[in-house]
């Protein structure tokens, strides 16, 4: 076993440690446990940077080539976000939903071999590391920006339904979780327009105009436009609480749907010779 | 050692009689030295709140007379006393005062403040020499029961007044209250309490807006509060992120168009409207707008209601961790109990002496019996005057608590520590 794996497993086991931590000073309102959450975080995330810079070293000249290095790198940029977060708000809830999914997509790098690896020598080319490295980011703010939103809906209800004593008392303030909400999009927006910018240049490079014909392509620049407009939407029309989260999660739906669209399309897979 | 508790709690006596036996915290320290001075009282410790003052001792041969002292102390007939008085010893002593550090005695169960005032007391009786042996340790017992019913249950994690329930929903909505304009609309008492609440949680500034500008003027200045001209409210209130209206008005003075104007003003920034009026102030209608949240009197009840549900919930779980660590202590103290030790060294070395005759048997064989009863004396008395010292201390050990030291004085002269004494020497410790 490399060392790479060895720091990538202790990262495992921090992360499980945080999502449980996360969950219980969640549902159990623990202010003592809570106190271990930010060390625990930290420590996964420094063993998982390790791990990953080790691993993108060694074996692929800084590319990730393998379906576990991607799932790796979104681990990471999600609990970096998340601590950021936390950080920021202090709010523990949105651990409780985003941690095991961190803890979900480092515990398959970490042990299970990779089936699904991508041999193009096209990708043996540093821009493609910033192109995956920044939708990445966008994607994992846009997750966290869906999940804010989702609490967000689940707290105004309550709060309407005027039974504020009941048993979603874990559940964010409504104004932080419209803040947190708001935040990864702003975050998320630069990340995802330099990512399909460097992206659009790489591939017109290796396969020319023709590859802005693809409908996958469209469907990413039509997310893009999206993006924008529910920015613009928020900053200058002042559109906020559900109609702001409503278009949030439709853009994370909209994303999410390119994402399937490049995983299942034929068309300009690296991975095809 | 034994622990006796005496007093008079919001459930035992009226205000008027409370009023009386309150004890102010300047006065605190020079009442305890008195009961700690009180014939047959070893230690002592006065727990004085406004819904409560209790006596709490510790002493060793017979009870003190703890009516005397309330009696003496207050100068009270003690007709009018003793009717309201409740009265604990040793472990039911011991759980009251678990029970009122953990807030299960309290007004309102729950309540973070008894905690403190417990401490504070347990502080002033330490610093006066009142206590310095076993109600030193029950006190800090029941300090640390209080926290892990507080770390282990909810108890106090909602809130159950009709104030800190607009406090707990502000935060829910806004998070931090920090930079937050309150707005007072009308200068009812309970708006007051919610406004002032607000403000001590951290509400930045505070607007108040009343018919009468007199009246506004003259609270705004003790609130610290800047007058809004009611006229102005509709211009002007967009500025406030929480209203509180507890006007008198017939009408509602908020109808859904305000909402809507207020929405457009405020970039649809959340408000939180808290109507403590009756009749209401606030429209019905203006709670279906997004982005107002309204609670009227009922709503706001209803939450405290079933907050006071849950805390009663969580407070039969703080009864079954009292009732352990109360079992607990028992154990802790029986284990603490000198006398077995002291019997098992005592017929340790009565052994060795026998054996010691018996050895030398044939040498005494020649003295008559009234010369065989003065050895036997003797050496007897030679044994109790060595074994006087370890005795003393033993006591002591066991008084201070310090398990180490009794162990080693047995086990140095027993020749065990008494961690597997036998169960009859524990019956007979406890029979004597």
């Amino acid at each position: 076993m490399g060392m790479s794996l060895l720091w990538l497993r202790v990262a495992v086991v921090l992360y499980g440690a945080s999502a449980l931590v996360a969950g219980w000073t969640t549902l159990r309102q623990g202010t003592r446990v809570r106190s271990f959450l930010q060390p625990l975080l930290i420590g996964g995330l420094l063993f998982h940077f390790v791990s990953l810079v080790e691993v993108l070293n060694n074996n692929h000249h800084w590319m990730p080539m393998a379906v576990h290095e991607l799932e790796s790198l979104l681990g990471l940029l999600l609990a970096g976000l998340f601590c950021w977060s936390f950080y920021r708000y202090g709010t523990v809830s949105l651990g409780m939903f985003v941690l095991p999914l961190v803890f979900l997509l480092t515990l398959a790098p970490a042990i299970g071999p990779d089936f699904d690896t991508f041999f193009s020598p096209r990708l043996r080319n540093g821009w493609v590391l910033v192109h995956v490295a920044l939708v990445l980011a966008g994607y994992s703010a846009l997750i966290l920006s869906f999940l804010s939103s989702l609490l967000y809906l689940l707290q105004e209800q309550r709060l309407k339904s005027k039974h504020a004593g009941g048993s979603y008392r874990w559940l964010p303030p409504l104004d932080t979780a419209d803040q947190i909400s708001y935040r990864m999009l702003l975050i998320g927006f630069p990340c995802m327009t330099l990512g399909l910018l460097t992206g659009s240049l790489l591939a017109e490079a290796s396969t020319g105009p023709s590859y802005f014909g693809d409908p996958k392509v469209i469907l990413s620049f039509a997310m893009w436009l999206l993006y924008v407009f529910l920015l613009w939407t928020r900053r200058s029309a002042g559109v906020r609480g559900r109609r702001a989260v409503y278009l949030s999660c439709f853009v994370f739906l909209v994303a999410l749907s390119v994402w399937a669209a490049n995983s299942l399309s034929t068309v300009h897979r690296f991975s095809l010779p | 050692m034994s622990l006796r508790l005496l007093g008079v709690n919001h459930k035992s006596a009226p205000v008027e009689l409370r009023e009386k036996l309150a004890i102010p915290e300047r006065n605190l320290a020079e009442a305890t030295r008195q009961l700690a001075h009180h014939p047959g009282v070893r230690e002592g410790m006065i727990l004085s709140t406004c819904n409560r003052v209790e006596l709490v001792t510790a002493h060793d041969n017979a009870a003190p007379d703890l009516n005397l002292f309330l009696e003496q102390y207050f100068s009270l007939e003690p007709a009018s006393l003793r009717p309201h008085l409740y009265e604990y010893s040793e472990q039911d002593a011991m759980r009251h005062l678990f029970r009122v550090a953990s807030s299960l005695d309290s007004m309102v169960v729950g309540e973070p403040q008894i905690l403190g005032q417990v401490k504070q007391s347990y502080s002033v009786a330490r610093q006066v020499g009142a206590m310095n042996g076993e109600l030193d340790q029950v006190l800090r017992r029941a300090l640390t029961v209080a926290k892990r019913v507080r770390r282990e249950t909810r108890i106090g994690n909602t809130s159950v007044s009709i104030a800190s329930v607009a406090v707990e929903l502000a935060r829910e909505i806004f998070g931090s209250l920090a930079g937050k304009t309150v707005c007072l609309v009308g200068t009812g008492k309970m708006g007051q309490l919610a406004a002032r609440h607000l403000m001590a949680q951290g509400a930045s500034h505070l607007l108040l807006s009343n018919r009468t500008t007199a009246g506004a003027e003259l609270l705004a200045a003790e609130l610290g509060a800047e007058v809004l001209p009611f006229e102005q409210i509709y211009d002007r209130l967009d500025a406030a992120d929480i209203v509180i209206t507890t006007t008198g008005s017939s009408e509602p003075i908020f109808r859904r168009e305000h909402g809507q104007q207020l929405l457009q003003r405020r970039r649809n920034r959340p408000v939180f409207f808290i109507d403590i009026a009756v009749p209401r102030d606030v429209d019905p209608a203006m709670a279906k707008l997004e982005g107002i949240f309204v609670y009227d009197i009922d709503d706001l009840q209803n939450v405290a209601s079933q907050n006071q549900i849950g805390r009663n919930e969580e407070a039969s779980h703080a009864e079954r961790i009292i009732e352990r660590e109360v079992e607990r202590y028992k154990e802790s103290r029986l284990s603490l109990d000198p006398v077995p030790s002291i019997l098992a060294v005592q017929r340790s070395l009565e052994l060795v002496r026998q054996l010691e005759f018996a050895r030398n048997a044939a040498r005494l064989a020649g003295m008559n019996a009234e010369q065989r009863k003065a050895v036997d004396d003797l050496t007897r008395g030679l044994l109790n005057k060595v074994l006087h010292g370890p005795m003393v201390a033993l006591k002591a050990a066991a008084r201070d608590g310090d398990e180490e030291a009794m162990r080693a004085i047995r086990l140095a002269l027993a020749g065990d520590s008494g961690d597997g004494a036998s169960e009859d020497d524990s019956a007979k410790g406890g029979a004597d």
